[in-house]
């Protein structure tokens, strides 16, 4: 079964919120500053099984070492987040394939 | 028949409900089958307000509604843009379907209201309504009725 990043938030403990409630703007220059590699995704582009929403480009942090993603997540009512999620060599080389840059 | 899809932001702006039962009303009366897509409170403040479902008769759960989007599913997107995050998911309806699209606008901020339609100018080709509004929908309405009426002609 393919990675659905909703119930893993929902079921796991195993991730970092880096920022919340915030606004996209501010949650991608996160990304950008703190990330030691950084590629970019056309927003509706899905990512960890879930749509990624924001503003284009939208920058997506990868650690190819610690295997860790640092992605902005946007709810309605609660504005943008970003998150620090563990990956599997799949799914961050399927990440890397969907870049723009 | 054209489809359209009103596509709703957080329920807490009170001008969003009447007007997403208005523009539904407005665009099937324009020829387009309609679907509303919101959060689970903004389907249900429709569901209260439209108890029948005269005006809106097709709902669907934003998450759901984004995850099974594809190119040119609709004929016409619009959306209710009165957050941050209202910005961020027009952008992204609006790059997946790739249709003809209209951004509402709204916030009683005039600098948040600027903020919010320069972000919506920058990133799509979509129509923009924008208007000072946050209780009453009027504002909106007025300039809303403005856009349907050249759609019409």
């Amino acid at each position: 079964m393919s990675f659905c990043l909703e119930i893993y938030l929902q079921e796991s403990e195993d991730y970092k919120i880096l920022a919340s409630r915030s606004g996209f703007k501010d949650c991608a220059k996160l990304i950008e500053k703190e990330a030691v590699k950084v590629i970019h995704v056309n927003p509706g582009e899905k990512i960890l099984g879930a749509r990624i929403i924001g503003l284009p480009p939208v920058p997506i942090g990868i650690n190819e070492e610690t295997k860790m993603v640092m992605i902005p997540y946007t709810k309605p009512c609660y504005g943008t987040a970003v998150i620090e999620i563990p990956v599997d060599d799949e799914e961050l080389a399927r990440i890397k394939s969907v870049a723009i840059d | 028949m054209k489809k359209a899809l009103v596509l709703l932001g957080c329920p807490e702006a009170p001008s969003q409900t009447p007007m997403a039962v208005y523009t539904a009303c407005k665009l099937s009366e324009n020829g387009y089958e309609v679907t509303v897509a919101g959060t689970p409170s903004a389907m249900k403040l429709i569901e209260v307000s439209d108890p029948e479902e005269f005006y809106i008769k097709n709902k669907i759960d934003i998450e759901s509604c984004l995850e099974n989007l594809e190119e040119n599913a609709f004929d016409f997107l619009l959306g209710f843009v009165h957050k941050d995050a209202a910005v961020s998911y027009f952008v992204t309806f609006n790059h997946i379907l790739k249709t003809e699209s209209l951004a509402l606008v709204f916030e009683k901020d005039a600098e948040l209201l600027g903020k919010f339609e320069k972000a919506v100018q920058d990133n799509t080709d979509a129509k923009i309504i924008s208007a000072r509004a946050y209780h009453n929908p009027t504002p909106l309405k007025v300039k809303f009725d403005r856009v349907i009426k050249k759609m019409e002609g």
